[in-house]
């Protein structure tokens, strides 16, 4: 399926005016984004899809009746169908339909995602990054009913950067907007707490993105493997460090083989954790599981042949040529975050009718967290490049 | 993204009005014996109409080409008052007029008929809660909108104006306007489409700001007001500064338009010389700017101004991001330049917007930025938006499309003090290497961003280009070397997908263009090119298309390393092919001796008729680049030698060339012949839709079409086509298609070579008539000329008549032709229609008139005054005509027939007979 949105210019095209210029362009991308939230979030089958798809020109007839834009939030448009009878006496914004009644609660949830690319290179920086997403629901009774969330840090915590708000904030503190990955950190960095006052809609929302430069990535690793004709000599070492909290929901590493035959044999030793062979796949799942053992280092060291390689099965990567491969992780940890971020229940302030019930939930998981064959050439980053040049310890722990 | 209701210049002539339909004659329909789809049209159906819209949508123009395209739009008037529609299916049919406004009311008086209709229904509805209200109040709008009938003289326009003003401020219109709880969405909607009236015609509203304000300042519903009075309160100002009035107290001025009172139309008037309509956007260049600057309100009018603009920025919070979007780009082009009216009036919204991650808001802060400039940004500021969007270019959180369109921004950005030319993609001179470290391509990204952010790394390379020699390691030029080679080194993977040798030569083309003059960025791209050659020499047709689009820069060293490349090869390899594909791109003057070394060795090598083709291919090349020495023994040795003999011709005459013609004469005898078409690059081959549109060249028509005569005979009716051309014409293929969709698909034609003044025999056309009636076919040629071009035209459209499709039915059985006439005659009722009619006589008479045009379809005659004339209709249809008792001025024709729908065609078309030739 495909939505194509196609903005109106009412100007000269020669010469080509530039898209900056052209206010559709934004509005457009609005639209379209809107469709597919309202598409596929929180979908869960093809009926439901159906649904949506047939509620669609209904909603587009209701969300731009001349063509112009007055809500991208399509949800929202299906709600005001169906809130048309309720009469609003006092002033009421637009993004938000109708009024909650019931028992007052707001949760806040912290979701942080951990990238990474690793390299154990002499030349090339590793690099590693947290996002995090603060998704709040207010259940809270009036019009416009004032919340202020703020985000705490320990005293050894990340300081947030890049921070976007949702544009239900209603101000924002200069320290808050300037903090930025783009400038080099110092320790004069602000480090919180970031206050968010906002009136909240009615549907869950996004209040905040940030990122974070943390001191050490929650697992260092390395990952080495060497050609040998038909067969391939691999080592893995794994580390968590001892900062983080070590009860996963889960863990474990893919090792994938692009651009070869399937796996036919398989010879190895794992110090912890099982391994889980998937021949057609070409693909090593190593089950790491809840927890480290005690010396929090783990290591895996293995051969594996292949057959032939026939092209329509097994799988193709553009970047995995020749001894470019990589390992990736994936792993999830309940009730905490690498930053240390959360935001405290007494510090939440909600300015309506009746005390709140408030649940604060936090959770770190993976995401693009890659370990490269040290052994070849990798994939990098500029920012790898720059890092690398400005005398960067790594662990000292780290073998080489 | 509005779709404004552009009014149409110079549309289609007025028709009938909409409501008058051609058909069914007097005569006729008395004896009409009705049947489930009858004539007059009572109300239909849920599921008919739904088959009729999913008609329609399918092909609205096909649809409204169709027989049953001309009742719609009146149909679905009516149907909105029926009692046995539901509501929902209403709605559906509102929607239609929305989408369709222009093919349903297509000229003003059908658009004014139209919105009257609709606001007829709307008071008419019952005073309960009803679904119908709004999208009705939206395709009156609509129609007005559309149909270009907005306007003093239109009746429909005073009735919509002043009810659309009444409830957009609430007041009470009286029961036929719904129940109070309905009147808070109809107020909105009201608004919205006054909204839409005023951005048709500026200053529709211009007498209303006081009342907006107003309203604005009570409890309206705040997005639609606002955005209203932004809109009329824009357009306005626009209008006076051009006319060079004041603002004449328009801003308190505000009551209410009397009810039943006239509108005022004399602002819009105005606007109609000064204002086109127009969708938000920032002038390119400084001489449109609107000139707001000659506009002197007193200073009372200007704290007007200030309070009405700072009373929509305070209320701005509540509007949607799109809206409050809206609002800023309207709000801050309006007051650009206008005295007293600081822009510091946008100043407390700017902190809010710059810490959303939303797209409409950062870019509508783009455009403050652009229409202010440093007066509403400090240098601080400045750097401050520039940072926020550099991270919104690149934030995680945020999706591949919005970085896409931050990244733009960024190269187009408003800079307080622009160095550059205008218009020219920049880095901001604010932008250094470290700031958008973040920005730099890597191969992980996908081709669309890599490319992208490749520029970007380009033009800070060539901004860097003094720095360079400072000895840094990490430069971004170094950068760009590493990522171009891992590019290549994708590329080169054998078997690997063919986009990444394309991304490979779009990223290596993208660099020459912007890099062109820097010798250190081009040197190592052209060695690593040419290791790229030696590693895939399949890849030699991008290339060909490589070395076609770029300059001498990068183009003059990449023929000279990929000519080394070839040359230093023995002849005998697998890749031969491509070798010769190069060569013959890249063979010059220079080095011939290793050239024709590398030639005389493949020359053994090639065996088949291609590999000689593109050896010869080779020779040309160096034919034309003047080489004589050696080439003519090869040459020689080839005519000799070759076992193809259409190689061995072309050897031989290029020998013969070479020996006998100077070189200025060879090359002219050599250069690209106008007949041959271009072959396409393999770059542009990547994208078959627009290859397609390379290759086929529109022409305008090269020949008539015409309908010859009848030829009534067969199992299907065949027309028959006559063709005359104006210039030759090969290989033409005539494509039909059938309007409304009345007979099934048509084949296509083909005839092989159409030449002027030659007669060419009628071309026979096989028609497959899905009901018996007549209709118009749509007519494309494709043609190759003698240039050898691929074109196609349209013809103007072929007519098919009723009496195209008559068949005689097979021969009757000998002696009982009247028996067989009369069984036939029977078989028509009881399903079937009867009538008669009055078919006039022209001066020769009922015999003449017979022989000319029923001849083949007599069954039974007794000339001159009788004739029984039976006539099959494809696909399964009857037409008996009794002529009978002729008089001197016409004939009494009773006719039957067991397809109701044929009655008035037939009525038609005997009536027709006489003045027929």
């Amino acid at each position: 399926m495909i939505y194509a949105c196609v903005p109106l210019v009412e100007q000269t095209l020669s010469p080509r005016p530039p898209l900056i210029s052209i206010s559709g362009i934004s509005q457009s991308f609005e639209l379209l984004f809107g469709i597919q939230d309202f598409l596929h979030l929180g979908q869960k089958n093809d009926t439901e899809l159906n649904t949506k798809l047939n509620q669609l020109p209904d909603l587009l007839l209701q969300a731009c009746p001349f063509g112009t834009l007055l809500d991208a939030n399509l949800q929202n448009s299906l709600d005001s169908i169906n809130f048309a009878s309720v009469t609003h006496p006092q002033k009421q914004p637009a993004w938000k339909v109708g009024t909650y009644k019931g028992k007052p609660q707001v949760s806040i949830s912290i979701t942080e995602k951990v990238k990474s690319m690793q390299y154990d290179k002499q030349d090339i920086a590793d690099t590693w990054q947290v996002v995090g997403a603060v998704t709040c629901k207010c259940d809270l009774e009036g019009i416009m009913p004032n919340v202020t969330i703020s985000l705490s840090l320990p005293t050894n915590g990340s300081p947030l950067q890049d921070i976007l708000v949702h544009p239900c904030v209603t101000s924002l503190d200069s320290a808050i907007l300037t903090s930025s990955s783009i400038d080099a950190m110092d320790d004069s960095a602000f480090s919180g707490p970031y206050k968010f006052p906002f009136t909240p809609p009615l549907e869950s929302f996004n209040l905040c993105y940030y990122t974070s430069q943390v001191p050490v990535p929650p697992i260092l690793g390395f990952y080495q493997m060497k050609e040998e004709e038909i067969q391939v000599k691999i080592t893995v070492n794994l580390k968590l460090h001892e900062s983080v909290k070590n009860n996963f929901e889960f863990c474990e590493a893919r090792i994938p083989f692009y651009n070869r035959g399937p796996i036919t044999h398989v010879e190895y030793k794992v110090s912890f954790g099982q391994l889980e062979v998937f021949r057609e796949k070409s693909l090593l799942i190593w089950i790491i599981g809840q927890k480290f053992p005690k010396s929090m280092e783990i290591s895996l060291s293995g051969t594996v042949t292949f057959g032939a390689k026939s092209h329509e099965k097994q799988p193709f990567d553009e970047i995995c040529i020749g001894g470019t491969a990589y390992l990736k992780l994936h792993f999830k940890i309940l009730d905490y975050t690498l930053t240390g971020c959360y935001a405290d229940q007494h510090s939440v302030q909600v300015f309506a009718s009746g005390k709140p019930k408030i649940n604060t939930h936090r959770k770190l998981i993976s995401s693009d967290y890659y370990i490269w064959n040290s052994k070849a050439p990798a994939p990098i980053t500029y920012g790898s490049l720059l890092l690398s040049l400005s005398s960067w310890t790594l662990w000292p722990f780290k073998k080489r | 993204m509005s779709s404004r209701h552009a009014p149409r210049a110079g549309g289609p002539a007025p028709r009938e009005p909409v409501v008058a339909r051609s058909g069914v004659a007097p005569e006729t329909s008395r004896f009409h014996l009705g049947g489930p789809g009858c004539w007059t049209m009572g109300p239909l159906s849920r599921e008919t109409w739904a088959q009729r819209l999913g008609a329609f949508r399918a092909s609205p123009s096909a649809f409204m080409a169709g027989p049953e395209g001309e009742d719609l739009g009146r149909d679905l008037l009516n149907e909105l008052r029926s009692e046995k529609l539901s509501e929902q299916t209403k709605v559906s049919l509102l929607a239609l007029s929305l989408e369709y406004p222009a093919q349903l009311w297509p000229d003003a008086a059908a658009a004014e008929a139209a919105a009257t209709s609709l606001l007829d229904t709307l008071v008419l509805l019952p005073p309960r809660p009803s679904a119908l209200r709004r999208p009705l109040l939206l395709a009156a709008t609509t129609a007005l909108a559309a149909g270009d009938a907005l306007g003093p003289t239109s009746g429909a326009s005073r009735r919509l104006l002043p009810l659309l003003l009444g409830l957009a401020s609430g007041r009470d219109l009286g029961r036929g306007f719904g129940p109070a709880s309905e009147q808070r969405p109809l107020q909105a909607t009201a608004c919205e489409c006054l909204r839409e009236l005023e951005s048709c015609k500026p200053g529709l509203l211009g007498g209303c700001l006081g009342l907006l304000r107003s309203l604005l300042g009570q409890e309206g519903p705040v997005q639609p007001l606002s955005l209203l009075l932004a809109l009329a309160l824009r357009n306005t100002l626009v209008i006076q500064a051009r006319a060079r009035a004041g603002l004449q107290g328009l801003l308190v001025a505000g009551d209410m338009p009397a009810a039943g009172g006239p509108w005022n139309w004399t602002l819009a008037e105005e606007a109609d010389a000064h204002l086109q309509p127009q969708a938000p956007s920032w002038p390119a260049a400084e001489e449109e700017e609107c000139g707001l600057a000659v506009l002197e309100p007193s200073p009372e009018e200007a704290r007007e101004l200030r309070a009405a603009v700072a009373q929509l920025l305070d209320t701005s919070y509540l509007l949607t991001p799109v809206a409050q979007a809206q609002l800023l780009w309207l709000l801050g082009w309006a007051l650009r330049g206008l005295r007293g009216q600081p822009p510091v009036l946008f100043k407390p919204q700017l902190v809010r917007l710059l810490g959303t991650a939303q797209l409409t808001l950062l870019h509508a802060v783009l455009a403050l930025k652009a229409a202010f400039g440093e007066a509403l940004f400090t240098a601080q500021d400045e750097a401050l938006l520039l940072r926020r969007l550099t991270l919104a270019a690149q934030h995680p959180a945020l999706p591949l499309p919005a970085h896409l369109f931050y990244l733009h921004c960024l190269l187009n950005f408003p800079e307080n003090c622009p160095l550059g030319p205008t218009g020219e993609e920049t880095a901001p001179l604010l932008l250094g290497p470290r700031l958008c470290r973040g920005l730099l391509p890597s191969l992980l990204h996908d081709p669309s961003a890599l490319l992208a952010h490749l520029h970007l790394l380009c033009l800070l390379c060539a901004e860097d280009e003094e720095k360079e020699e400072k000895g840094q390691d990490w430069c971004p030029r170094h950068y760009l070397g590493e990522l171009l080679a891992g590019l290549r080194q994708r590329a080169a993977l054998h078997g690997g997908p063919r986009a990444l040798a394309t991304l490979c030569f779009q990223a290596s083309y993208l660099v020459v263009h912007c890099l062109a003059t820097q010798p250190t960025v081009l040197t190592p791209l052209t060695h690593g090119l040419a290791r790229l050659y030696r590693a895939r020499p399949a890849l030699a047709p991008h290339f060909v298309d490589l070395l076609d689009r770029v300059g001498p820069e990068l183009g003059e060293p990449l023929r000279t390393a990929l000519r080394q490349e070839v040359v230093s090869r023995p002849g005998r390899d697998e890749a031969l092919r491509w070798h010769l594909q190069i060569l013959s791109k890249v063979a010059d003057g220079k080095a011939p001796s290793a050239t024709l070394g590398f030639l005389r060795a493949a020359a053994a090598h090639c065996t088949d008729w291609g590999l000689q083709q593109a050896l010869l291919q080779v020779c040309r090349a160096l034919l034309r680049a003047g080489v004589g020495e050696g080439l003519a023994d090869l040459l020689q040795a080839l005519a000799r030698q070759l076992e193809d003999p259409d190689g061995r011709d072309r050897a031989r005459l290029y020998y013969i060339l070479l020996a006998h013609l100077a070189g200025p004469k060879l090359g002219v005898a050599l250069g690209p012949s106008l007949a041959a078409p271009a072959l396409t690059s393999s770059l542009v081959a990547e994208n078959q839709g627009f290859a397609a549109v390379l290759m086929v060249q529109e022409a305008p028509a090269p020949m008539r079409l015409s309908v010859g005569p009848r030829r009534a005979a067969g199992p299907v009716p065949v027309l028959q086509l006559q063709v005359e051309v104006l210039e030759p014409l090969y290989s033409v293929e005539l494509r039909f298609r059938v309007e409304g969709q009345l007979y099934a698909p048509l084949g296509a034609v083909h005839v092989p070579c159409l030449l002027p003044g030659r007669p060419c025999r009628p071309l026979h056309l096989p028609l497959q008539p899905r009901r018996p009636a007549p209709a118009q076919l749509a007519v494309r040629a494709l043609f190759a000329t003698p240039a050898g071009l691929t074109c196609h035209a349209h013809l103007p459209p072929l007519p098919v008549n009723f009496a195209d499709l008559f068949l005689p039915f097979p021969r009757a059985p000998d002696g009982d032709k009247q028996g067989f006439f009369e069984e036939l005659w029977d078989s028509c009722l009881p399903e079937g229609a009867e009538s008669r009619l009055w078919c006039p006589l022209g001066p020769q008479g009922l015999e003449a008139l017979v022989a000319r045009h029923l001849d083949p379809f007599v069954v039974v005659a007794q000339p001159p005054t009788s004739y029984h004339v039976a006539i099959r209709l494809p696909p399964a249809s009857r037409l008996l005509l009794r002529l009978e008792a002729a008089q001197g001025d016409g004939v009494p024709v009773a006719l039957r027939t067991d397809d109701w729908a044929v009655l008035p065609l037939a009525g038609d078309y005997l009536r027709g007979l006489s003045a027929a030739v």
